[in-house]
């Protein structure tokens, strides 16, 4: 109980003289009979030894003046003004911080990690006294404040029981955060005076809580972060010994390098549990199994495992959804199964913008190039017309080849600059001296994949530098002479030296011998593979929960169409079709990189399997406040020709 | 013998009667200064022979048994008990406190003062009856023989309440000047602040037979009161405040009975007689059967 003192020294004295006054009122009012004794000689004697408490002998027959004493003294506590104000004020406020992340799917404790916590929340909230508020915050790799601070122990209750799993990893973090920004506002401000003695005020108090996070511990230790008012209390859901789960930790497919017609599909699985456990493992293809193997793992071991996909079977299914199952019942089950999209390559739309290169022309006209791309040749001059124009605003190449000339303005397209200077920011281009002599590549990057250009000779060229993220992948004794850089979602390369230069007589000199070596042929069609993104359309790396996906659509047909942007939607379908009725997505339209993004994991959530791209929601809310990505939402999304580009996650064990 | 009916009301002609038939009784043999009816242990002038002794020069020639001188030829004192007579004193406490009841204290005090006074001059004692303290101003008469009995009524009726000292200072008084042996009856209240003790103490160097008589009145042994009181003293006018309660009171009964208690072994170790009567117990009920049982009369 606490008392609010509202009366000063003096009011107090005077009301604490009160019951003493009433008593000597009392006193003074009692007239004694008066009585001539012979002697009070015994009388003093009798009341010697009854003086100590005689003054209560007198009160316990005044029925009145205990009345009157009990009617002062409640005054007095009412001047006090108590008051319930909840001497657990501290403990009155309860935040709870429940795990959602994949690992809380486990099944461990019966029926799993997740409910179990949701149950002991519950209990909590059960157990608050009238008056305590409590907060509940889901968090997996982004925090979610499911319910904000409140009473209203029914809604804390709805709210509990609307908290979902995710197949996301777990960032405790971004959950500290969101209550720690509650609990320890302490930030101060300044005071808008002049005055030089202003000092920092407090913008708002603090609230200290008692912080309880259910979780089970997946997580790294959060470094750098002060607790401050919140008192926290980690709660462990789970058995303490190791849970039993055999995971998938990666699947892909990639072209066979060897055969590049086709397709292989890899996968990466993991025992986490005890024991050495033999699982077997289904691919299936559109539902068809295709293939089945049998792996023998061991305790705390992964082993890869690999699928041909037979021609045949590619070229029968244009797209498809590879999705590979472990039979093997462990604590886990969600990471039991991956998925993994499977797409016919699509040829680039390549624009060679060229005066006269016969190599290039050769070169981009050979079997296994026309077999990823398709190659408009026109010569400089259509830079100028008004169909360049609008296809190079639409988006409509995938890859525009600049040889001896140079655009106004970069296109909304990957581009390659061969010995010119394009109008790039950012950018740095040296004089042009010579001769560069090749020091290194970069034999990592896609576009320098199989390429020797050690015995090239180049006459002159111009360094090159690259803005902050661009990578250089030919270095010379002047400085990088091939290097390529990111561009809003496309890339651009710029090779520093001619091929076919011109010389003051208008001549057609050769700059450099690549074009006869055999490393050029090779180099072109890295270009047209990974410049024309038939690269990433055919590869299908892994991709985790919480991870953006990065989907293409195909490439218009209209482009004809001036002005008009070609694109108007994209449709997303997750696998299975397990969309929710209204999945918002968040998409960038102005070129045909769309990003995609769901605001709602509980798309993901509900269709409980990690074969749905269950997006970061932070990405997404970032994405989404951003001003310039403007991205427009669309609540239904309108079908258009657009084929599903299935999103792809394998399981990501936290 | 005078059988005139006493002037007041201090004692009743049956009282009187009955008291004729008494005596005074010591336990000790006191020599007194006239010839009395008593025998005592010395021998002197009497009637009752005791013994003879050998004649020796300066011996009284009229005690010599001429008779044996006649026979005998030889000089022979005949020695006779002497007949003594007894001191008697009766001290009555005057305090204003005494001045209380009905019949007050005080009154009864004269009461048994006379009555004893009475026995005490029919056997013709010496009799001395007054006041404590009142030695200075008013000594009473030292009485002999019943026909004084007017004059010690006489000087009871003149005794008033509050004319005399306190008890200590009365006690201290009387024995300066009485060192004889005697009887010595105190009939007090004992209501002394100062308290009682060092007043008695005085009696106990006196070779006097002590009777302490303890008046109470019945108000005091049970005091009918109630409510909430203002007790003045009458004396000094102190004041006690009390309300009335059955705990109080019985508190008070037992601070009265432990104080009469205290009273009654304080004398008996020193020698002295206690009695504590209340007013109410009639005169010749006392003294013809407390007292008598007490040994004071016979």
């Amino acid at each position: 109980m606490n008392i609010i003192n509202t009366l000063g020294v003096l009011p107090w004295i005077v009301l604490a003289s009160v019951p003493p006054l009433l008593i000597l009122l009392y006193f003074l009012k009692l007239r004694r009979v008066p009585l001539e004794v012979p002697s009070t000689y015994l009388w003093h004697r009798t009341i010697e030894d009854l003086h100590v408490n005689s003054i209560w002998q007198r009160l316990r027959q005044s029925l009145l003046l205990f009345l009157q004493l009990l009617l002062i003294a409640l005054l007095i506590f009412a001047c006090l003004r108590p008051g319930w104000k909840g001497a657990k004020l501290s403990g009155g406020r309860y935040i709870f911080l429940v795990d959602t992340s994949a690992s809380m799917s486990a099944t461990d404790v019966e029926p799993s990690r997740l409910e179990t916590a949701k149950a002991r929340v519950a209990d909590l909230i059960d157990q608050m006294n009238s008056g305590d508020v409590a907060m509940i915050i889901s968090f997996s790799d982004g925090a979610k404040v499911e319910q904000q601070f409140t009473d209203n122990r029914s809604a804390l209750r709805r709210k509990l029981r609307q908290i979902e799993p995710t197949n996301r990893p777990t960032n405790l973090r971004e959950a500290l955060r969101a209550a720690d920004g509650l609990a320890n506002p302490g930030r101060t401000s300044v005071r808008p005076t002049d005055d030089p003695d202003t000092i920092d005020v407090q913008v708002a108090d603090p609230l200290p809580a008692e912080l309880y996070i259910f979780s089970d511990g997946g997580f790294d230790p959060v470094a750098d972060f002060a607790l401050g008012n919140l008192t926290a209390t980690y709660i462990k859901i789970g058995k303490e010994e190791k849970p039993g789960n055999v995971a998938i930790a990666s699947f892909a497919t990639e072209r066979n390098p060897e055969k590049l017609d086709q397709q292989q599909a890899f996968a990466r699985l993991e025992n986490y549990g005890t024991d050495t456990v033999t699982v077997g493992v289904s691919l299936y293809l559109n539902d068809q199994l295709r293939d089945a193997d049998e792996v023998t793992l061991e305790a705390g071991k992964g082993k890869g495992i690999q699928f041909e996909l037979l021609d045949t079977d590619v070229l029968e299914i244009e797209e498809g959804v590879l999705r590979l199952e472990i039979q093997h019942k462990d604590d886990l089950p969600l990471d039991n199964v991956a998925y993994a999209a499977l797409n016919m390559p699509r040829r680039a739309n390549v624009l060679l913008l060229t005066p006269k290169n016969d190599a290039l022309r050769f070169a981009v006209a050979t079997e296994e190039a026309l077999k990823i791309a398709e190659v408009l040749i026109e010569s400089p001059e259509f830079l100028e017309s008004d169909a360049y124009a609008t296809a190079s605003k639409a988006g409509v190449y995938d890859l525009i080849i600049y040889d001896q000339c140079v655009p106004k303005a970069m296109p909304q397209a990957n581009t390659l600059s061969i010995g010119t200077r394009p109008p790039l920011e950012k950018w740095n281009f040296g004089e042009t001296t010579g001769p560069p002599i090749i020091v290194d590549t970069d034999r990592a990057h896609p576009l320098m994949q199989l390429i020797e250009v050690g015995n090239v000779v180049i006459v002159e060229g111009f360094p090159i530098e690259t803005p902050p993220g661009g990578t250089s992948l030919i270095d010379t004794n002047i400085g990088s002479v091939f290097a390529v850089s990111p561009r809003e979602g496309f890339e651009d390369a710029v090779l520093g030296f001619e091929m076919f230069g011109r010389n003051e007589n208008g001549d057609v000199v050769v700059n450099t011998d690549w074009m006869r070596q055999l490393s050029f042929p090779i180099f072109v069609q890295n270009v047209l593979s990974y410049l024309g993104g038939a690269r990433g359309s055919l590869a299908a790396p892994s991709v985790k929960p919480g991870q953006p996906v990065k989907l293409r659509a195909r490439s218009p047909i209209q482009q004809q169409d001036a002005d008009k942007e070609v694109v108007r939607s994209v449709t997303v379908e997750l696998p299975k079709r397990r969309l929710g009725p209204n999945p918002e997505m968040f998409l960038c339209l102005p070129t045909r990189m769309c990003w995609a993004f769901t605001k709602y994991e509980k798309v993901a959530a509900r269709t409980s399997h990690i074969d749905s791209p269950s997006i970061c929601s932070t990405a997404a809310r970032a994405i989404f406040k951003s001003p310039q990505s403007s991205p427009s939402v669309k609540p239904t999304c309108m079908a258009n020709r657009h084929g599903s580009r299935h999103a792809r996650s394998s399981g990501s064990y936290c | 013998m005078p059988t005139a009916t006493p002037p007041n009301s201090l004692l009743s002609p049956a009282l009187l009667a009955q008291l004729e038939r008494l005596e005074l009784v010591t336990r000790k043999m006191f020599r007194g200064r006239v010839k009395g009816e008593r025998r005592s242990r010395r021998k002197g002038q009497s009637v009752e022979f005791a013994d003879f002794r050998n004649y020796v020069a300066g011996d009284d020639l009229r005690f010599i048994d001429w008779n044996l001188y006649a026979r005998l030829e030889k000089l022979f004192l005949k020695l006779f008990l002497e007949e003594e007579d007894l001191h008697f004193y009766a001290l009555i406490d005057a305090s204003l406190s005494m001045d209380f009841g009905d019949p007050t204290k005080l009154h009864f005090a004269k009461q048994l003062a006379a009555s004893l006074g009475f026995v005490g001059l029919c056997r013709a004692d010496r009799v001395k009856v007054e006041s404590l303290g009142a030695a200075r101003k008013n000594p009473g008469p030292v009485l002999r023989g019943r026909h004084s009995l007017w004059r010690m009524l006489e000087y009871l009726e003149g005794i008033q309440a509050g004319d005399n000292t306190s008890l200590e200072q009365g006690i201290k008084d009387f024995c300066l000047r009485n060192t004889g042996k005697g009887i010595l009856v105190l009939i007090t209240d004992l209501m002394e602040k100062s308290g009682y003790e060092t007043a008695l103490r005085y009696l106990v160097a006196q070779q006097m037979d002590v009777y302490v008589i303890h008046v109470l009145s019945p108000e005091e042994v049970n005091p009918d009161v109630k409510g909430d009181l203002k007790l003045v003293d009458c004396e000094d006018a102190d004041i006690a405040e009390i309300t009335v309660s059955r705990p109080l009171l019985e508190r008070y009964k037992r601070t009265l009975a432990s104080y009469v208690e205290g009273a009654r072994e304080f004398c008996t170790r020193r020698g002295m007689s206690y009695l504590m009567t209340s007013t109410e117990t009639p005169i010749d009920q006392l003294v013809a059967n407390y007292l008598r049982r007490r040994g004071l009369v016979r």
